[in-house]
């Protein structure tokens, strides 16, 4: 900060001063994007004379005639060299377009509590700028990520509005106990609950949604116990650091806006009605049945032969395309302003930002607006006050999705005979009209509940409100030279409400509606004490070294009200509200907390050896005093071998090993996991009048953090002068004491336990390179991540696979194969000659047994290699930028298959189904159609088809993002002129390639829980797809 | 280096105010909120009885229609479930582990028996607990856990008798409250548990003790259990100790379920003949009335009087049973169109007491008894036709005093198919006539085929080397 400021005042200087120049040197200093550099140094013959770029990015450098050699300069950049030459009098203009340097030794990275120059990072350490982030519109900022770094798999959600990412570095890590990574944002680990609302509406909330991806300057993803260690206890499955932005010096003003639409990136094939109808009498048929099949919502297997023929013809006069009724196009649109400014002893950044982000789901819609400040302020030399702080809501209009309903009723419950509205009159029982034509058609799902997805969108209200405000303050003391004490204290507020209303228009026999209310509120303090000291031991070595203690505190509440009989919407009007009679359930508080003692030493040694130690003991109120604090060490070391004075190669220009070992944990479990509890209950739960106590949950006073050791090696370099830098990375880690909510036989009195059970491994290796292929006025760029990871459940101890399971997914803990391995009766083929569903044995014999004790490992949603690979043109004022990732090697459980394309039911299907076998001799993907679910060997009575026929290969190469951008450098002059605008049409999932039939390889379905989300990776449930966005936007900066 | 170290103590100093200001482990301590912590939960006996009570909350949990239902489908008293994808799985005998119904039904058996465990493991958590306190206290529980139990492996393996030594697999047998699981016990452990406790009970229990575990309730168990044994002598002599204790006598109508409401209290309405029961219906707690619905299972299952399609109607083997002598007036409890036989025994019944263990079915128990070992035809007899007085008026359709063995046990087979439709007894008498060695069949298949015994839950699994019962073969 200090080098900037007074490279800025040189500068404003040295402007002053050459306003009556005589001869020299003048221009514009750009970045690749075209945008002026202010601050970049401009130095002639070695250092003898130098000025600074103003605010456009401009310098003048006086000269004399002759010939000088003219360097041009900026932290992060290749330096640039040119020869001038100038005769007597003679004044020349050279524009400079500088380069990021791709090796960047001396950029500032950010670690956990401080920062450290590149060169001296000895973690592994992916770094993102707000540019990456930005640049790529999303849902949440954190779908940006992906492929952007090596070994940090993101998996963005369904096309829902506002639905969140699943973030994996290097791997699960965790069975029952949370594996997301933990976010700090500006040094507050933020509240990151994705079940406050468990999977209400098929949707967890998202703990992300609300942060305005424009506030922020950088997000660091911390992967190797390096860099995690000295976030200890809950740094096992890695670290994301936000950092916003903050004020520079001058005044500098951003704008930024957006707008666009968006459609399914793909769609279901469901069956019309012609073809659902002649299935469904091919299945009857089949089974044996005579004359014309009953139908669903029609009739039923005991109606007379003529009843049956005069619904089916009845059903062949409709024809209604559901899936066009609940999809359509999403438009989206946003406003973000800011600014910065900054001067001697203060500095300030101020957003604000309204983002309106429509899904292609009728209806669904997500607006954000948020409000940042974070100010500095130094009144004196030794002391610094750091404030940030942010205000945003978020309000999620929403929708019925996936089972919930929606386009998920669409693929499945919603028939395509059923009219969206009446053309009869429905008369009840006794006769009293029940419905007129034109209203709603209302079904019942086989569950008796009832639908039209149309009805319940067009009538019911449900609006999520999520007010969030994350708020630092921080005094930084500097009493002594190189020594600085950190005071910090964070509140991360979170409330979020959901309001539903449901009228009486979705009944088919009610007058009245219901309502209910969901609140729940987090708050989260944090508390921090740092010491960080830097001395130089002799002329070449270096000692750092940081102290500190922390404490964190969480508390979550909620209630619940639920209003019976309504007659409008009682939470839009007050006088409804009043007269209703709500009944109130309050949620138990829900308490934790963390104390930590950390510290951090860092030796260097010649600027070329690096080494450091980290330590961290963290207690945690979620685990009882016998295991109450863990100790958290890692070691590392980095040697810059290029810098060895022996080290000399026409080819590589730049070399760095590093290896580091560490151990981190993992307390994301619930807060009273531990506690044997008994409930007394005084609600009225009484035998003959008599009270009652009785136990809830066993106690596990030994339950322990989940610990993970890590040992990392990697190579970093840079080859022709940088042109082409690569990191290759490897790492070990394994996880032990793993924490599984595991399922314990009924006999022991209860039915889950948690415990420590599980060992886990994960190894991989990771590869990044960056190339400038072409350089010059036609610059053409690429960036390659690769990941492979290999994971492996060692151990659980002395359960079995069904000992713990990822919700309703078929996912089990199975010993020798990944977390989230999918559990299935295996199919092998389709008999050529019966018809029927061929299924595999344990021991690989074929049966036509269906048998849920031969279920067995028949893949898994975790892919071998992940990847994105960014290239980067640029030629004049032009830049065209691809971002393509790919995932190869899982599989994706389609679960809904399982009915779409299983026995003909009640279910609308998919047009695969014509690929089913007809007759003796046929060789067909799908068995003979049946409505009798035993004719595959089903129990009767139960149409679910669990077998691997619905696991499919999910490899897929997707073009994430395609932005086309022009950068004019400058509009009007003087005072108000607009330093830079950069408009930019970019496509969001343009295309994908993949062998998977069904809608998006790229899943991530609601979960039940942390452990279902971990172990449920790709398996979609009448998932919505992703969507395919168009936008145009414009940023401008004056 | 001076000046090194002075920086160096200068940190050592920062660091350790660092820890001053934030170190407390008071600030880790968060305990769950409206629970109790489990080392606080049992101090005195009032909680060992709070305890106690909740045992019984569970058996009235099973006991209301969900153990009877099953049972029944097990047997061809029951027509096909209306539209219930488990009960129809039941009435296939195609459970697996994955049937939510009757894996929820064993689980529930076992939370009784974990509660009745902990009772008697927590005697010495008590100061002062006086021992006759301690001694119902344990007797009460060991109740619970033999008819818990006994349920289990009645319904989850094959009978007594079914091998020579009973070495058969049973059910896992639990005795303590410790965490680790257990592997199914053989029928003849589990059977030997069951009957030491019910024995325990009887000792120790006063005879009467309202709708709580007694001495005769005990004997109406172990006559019941004996039965199942085989041991014929030792069920006449339980069931003639109920029977003679003169505390219950047989009601003069078929209607055993006695319903209340919230003016007629349901402890006021234990029918005579309930032996040991369930109480459903209203209490009076502090003076108010409280509803505590213990029927559910029988009523929104059963009744056709609110329902158009119940999930459970008699099959038509039941309904012809009835067309044999329509003088019968049990024959009221099905409302027949010829093709589906409607339950009636429940209507216009909402809340109301079920008996579990009734002298009915005891005097049948000892008529079927006497039969089979020889014994005094003439009691048994005189069993039988007081049952039949009931339904057919008095000596319409007795049987007569020189019947053979034969005829008193058909006879009495008979009537306590009858007496106990929908009441789950009948599921015994198909085991005990299959392990006999009759020729017995139900829908059509042999009595013990793979699929006759529910299939545990697939938690029970969840520990390596759990043996699961062997699935199909009864369609």
């Amino acid at each position: 900060m200090h080098q900037m400021k007074s490279r800025i005042a040189t500068g404003l200087l040295l402007l002053c001063s050459v306003t009556a120049w005589a001869q020299g040197l003048n221009g514009t200093i750009t970045d690749e994007n075209g945008q002026p550099m202010p601050g970049a140094t401009i130095m002639a013959n070695g250092g003898a004379r130098g000025v600074t770029s103003d605010m456009d990015g401009h310098y003048a450098l006086p000269l004399p005639a002759g010939q000088h050699t003219v360097e041009f300069s900026f932290v992060g950049y290749l330096k640039i060299a040119r020869e001038v030459s100038l005769s007597v009098g003679q004044s020349k203009t050279l524009d400079v377009r500088m380069e990021s340097d791709a090796v960047m030794m001396d950029d500032v990275v950010v670690i956990g509590y401080g920062v450290q120059r590149r060169k001296e990072v000895t973690g592994s350490i992916a770094q993102i700028d707000s540019k990456q982030i930005t640049s790529v519109r999303t849902p949440s900022f954190e779908a940006a990520l992906q492929g952007q770094a090596a070994g940090v798999q993101v998996s963005q959600s369904s096309g829902v509005a506002g639905a969140g990412s699943l973030i994996r570095v290097r791997g699960v890590a965790s069975v029952s106990a949370a594996g997301d990574p933990l976010y700090v944002v500006d040094g507050i680990p933020i509240t990151q609950n994705y079940f406050l609302r468990g999977n209400s509406g098929a949707m967890n909330n998202n703990p992300l949604a609300t942060i305005n991806p424009n506030d922020i300057e950088s997000v660091e993803i911390l992967k190797d116990a390096a860099a995690t260690g000295i976030y200890g206890s809950r740094g096992a499955n890695g670290v994301i650091l936000i950092t916003t932005k903050r004020g520079k010096a001058g005044t500098t003003y951003e704008f930024s806006s957006s707008a666009g639409f968006s459609n399914p990136a793909s769609l279901p094939n469901m069956l019309n009605t012609e073809q659902y109808l002649t299935l469904r009498q091919e299945a009857w048929e089949n089974d044996g049945g005579t004359g014309y099949v009953w139908l669903p919502g029609f009739t039923s297997a005991g109606d007379s032969p003529e009843t049956r023929k005069a619904a089916y013809a009845n059903a062949l006069l409709t024809n209604t395309d559901w899936v066009n009724e609940t999809v359509g196009t999403g438009v989206k649109h946003n406003y973000s302003f800011g600014v910065r400014k900054g001067g001697e002893k203060h500095n300030i950044y101020a957003g604000v930002s309204y983002d309106d982000n429509g899904s292609y789901l009728i209806g669904n819609s997500y607006e954000r607006v948020s409000g940042r400040v974070n100010a500095d302020f130094e009144p004196v030399e030794w002391a610094k006050i750091m404030l940030s702080s942010s205000l945003s809501q978020g309000i999620n209009n929403r929708i019925d999705a996936a089972w919930s309903g929606g386009l998920g009723d669409a693929m499945s419950n919603a028939l395509p005979y059923y009219p969206v509205y009446r053309t009869d009159t429905l008369f009840g029982a006794d006769g009293t009209v029940q419905s007129l034509p034109g209203d709603y058609y209302l079904y019942q799902d086989e569950w008796g509940g009832t639908k039209n997805p149309v009805a319940v969108r067009e009538s019911k209200t449900w609006i999520t409100t999520e007010n969030r405000s994350i708020n630092n303050a921080s005094l930084v003391l500097n009493p002594m030279d190189n020594l600085f004490i950190k005071g910090s204290g964070g509140f991360d507020y979170m409330h979020v409400r959901e309001d539903i209303y449901n009228p009486p228009s979705i009944f088919i026999s009610s007058d009245l509606g219901n309502a209910n209310r969901y609140a729940n509120y987090v708050l989260n303090w944090n508390y921090s004490l740092t010491a960080d000291y830097k001395m130089d031991l002799t002329e070449f070595s270096t000692l750092g070294l940081l102290a500190g203690s922390e404490f964190q505190r969480t508390d979550s509440y909620g209630y619940g009200i639920g209003f019976g009989d309504v007659t409008g919407p009682v939470f839009e009007n007050d006088s409804l509200l009043e007269i209703a009679n709500g009944q109130t359930t309050v949620n138990n508080p829900s308490q934790h907390s963390f104390l930590s003692y950390f510290g951090r030493a860092n030796y260097t040694l010649k600027d070329r050896y690096f080494f450091q130690g980290t330590a961290r003991v963290d207690g945690s109120s979620r685990f009882g005093r016998n295991y109450r604090y863990g100790f958290f060490p890692s070691l590392s070391a980095g040697w810059v071998v290029s810098d060895e004075p022996w080290f000399e190669s026409g080819t590589i220009s730049f070399m760095k090993a590093r290896t580091s070992w560490g151990k981190t944990g993992n307390a994301a479990l619930p807060d009273y996991a531990r506690f044997g509890t008994y409930s007394a209950p005084d609600n009225g739960i009484l035998y003959n009048g008599q009270p009652i106590l009785f136990p809830l949950q066993p106690a596990n006073p030994n339950l322990r953090w989940e610990t993970s050791r890590t040992v990392d090696a990697s190579i970093e370099l840079g080859f022709w002068n940088d042109r082409v830098t690569t990191e290759l990375a490897y790492y070990n880690k394994l996880s032990q004491d793993v924490i599984m909510n595991v399922s314990t036989p009924p006999s022991t009195g209860f039915t889950n336990r948690w415990d420590n059970v599980a060992t886990i491994l994960n190894r991989g290796v990771e590869l990044s390179i960056k190339s400038r292929n072409l350089i010059g006025d036609f610059q053409w760029t690429t960036e390659v991540n690769f990941a492979r990871n290999y994971n492996e459940l060692q151990d659980i101890g002395n359960y079995t696979p069904d000992a713990v399971s990822g919700g309703t997914n078929d996912s089990r803990v199975i010993p020798g194969s990944p977390v989230g391995s999918f559990y299935l009766m295996e199919f092998s083929h389709v008999d050529s000659e019966t018809g029927l569903p061929v299924y595999l044995d344990r021991a690989g014999n074929e049966t036509f047994d269906y048998d849920n004790n031969e279920r067995k490992y028949v893949g898994d949603g975790l892919p071998d290699f992940v990847g994105g690979m960014t290239n980067t043109f640029r030629w004049k004022n032009w830049d065209l930028r691809a971002l393509a990732t790919f995932s190869y090697g899982a599989k994706i459980f389609d679960s809904s298959s399982k009915r779409q394309l299983g026995v003909v039911t009640s279910w609308n299907m998919r047009t695969e189904i014509l690929d089913r076998w007809r007759q003796p001799g046929d060789e067909a993907t799908f068995p003979r159609l049946t409505l009798d679910e035993t004719t595959y060997g089903l129990p009767s009575g139960f149409p679910w088809w669990n077998t691997s026929l619905f696991v499919f290969d999910a490899s897929y190469l997707r073009l994430r993002n395609l932005t086309l951008g022009y950068t004019i450098p400058r509009i009007g002059e003087g005072k108000h002129a607009i330093r830079n605008v950069r408009v930019n049409a970019s496509v969001t999932n343009l295309f994908t390639i993949t062998n998977f039939p069904g809608l998006d390889p790229e899943v991530v379905r609601d979960f039940e829980n942390a452990q279902d989300r971990n172990m449920s990776p790709n398996v979609t449930y009448l998932t919505p797809p992703q969507e395919r966005a168009f936008t145009l936007g414009i940023n401008m900066s004056f | 280096m001076q000046t090194t170290m002075k920086s160096l103590r200068h940190i050592a100093g920062i660091a350790g105010c660092a820890l001053l200001l934030t170190g407390c482990d008071k600030m880790l301590e968060f305990e769950p909120g409206d629970v109790i912590l489990a080392e606080d939960a049992i101090n005195t006996a009032d909680d060992l009885q709070r305890m106690l009570n909740s045992n019984y909350d569970v058996l009235a949990n099973l006991l209301n229609g969900r153990q009877q239902c099953i049972a029944e489908l097990l047997t061809d008293n029951m027509a096909r479930p209306y539209s219930s994808l488990d009960y129809t799985a039941v009435w296939n005998r195609e459970t697996n582990f994955f049937t939510p119904t009757t894996g929820g039904l064993y689980t529930d058996f076992y939370y009784a028996i974990y509660r009745a465990n902990v009772v008697v493991e927590s005697f010495d958590l008590v100061e002062g607990l006086d021992d006759a306190t301690r001694l119902r206290l344990e007797a009460e529980s060991r109740f619970v856990r033999a008819v818990c139990h006994w349920y289990l492996v009645k319904m989850w393996a094959y009978p007594y008798g079914f091998t020579a030594d009973n070495s058969h697999l049973g059910v896992p047998l639990r005795t303590d409250a410790v965490a680790p699981p257990s592997p199914r016990a053989t029928v003849a452990e589990v059977y030997a548990q069951i009957v030491e406790d019910l024995e325990f009970a009887k000792a120790n229990l006063p005879d009467e003790n309202g709708p709580y575990a007694s001495s005769m309730a005990a004997s109406g168990f172990l006559a019941h259990v004996h039965f199942q044994r085989q041991d014929w002598n030792a069920s006449q002599a339980e069931a003639e100790r109920v029977i003679g204790s003169g505390l219950f006598q047989l009601d003069d109508d078929l209607d055993r379920y006695e319903a209340g409401s919230d003016s007629v209290l349901a402890g006021d309405l234990i029918n005579p003949e309930t032996v040991f029961g369930i109480i459903g219906g209203y209490f009076a707690v502090d003076g108010d009335s409280l509803l505590n619905d213990r029927s559910y299972a029988f009523r929104d299952n059963f009744r056709q009087d609110n329902n158009l399609n119940p999930q459970m109607t008699f099959s038509d083997e039941i309904h012809q049973l009835f067309q044999i002598n329509q003088a019968d007036d049990r024959g009221a409890w099905i409302n027949s169109n010829e093709v589906t036989h409607k339950v009636t025994r429940f209507d216009g019944k909402q809340f109301f007491n079920v008996p579990v263990v009734h002298l009915t079915g005891l005097h049948l128990l000892r008529a079927m008894s006497i039969a089979e070992n020889g014994g005094d035809l003439s009691t048994a007899i005189a069993d039988i036709n007081a049952i039949r007085d009931r339904a057919f008026g008095a000596d319409q359709n007795d049987l007569g005093p020189g019947s053979d063995a034969g005829t008193v046990l058909a006879a009495a087979r008979e009537e306590y198919r009858k007496e106990t439709l929908c009441e789950g007894w009948e599921l015994d008498q198909v085991k005990l006539r299959g392990v006999m060695g009759e020729d017995e069949t139900v829908r059509g298949a042999p009595w013990d085929c793979p699929g006759s015994l529910l299939q545990f839950p697939n938690s029970s699994t969840t520990a390596a080397g759990f043996i699961l019962n062997e699935e199909g073969g009864c369609l």
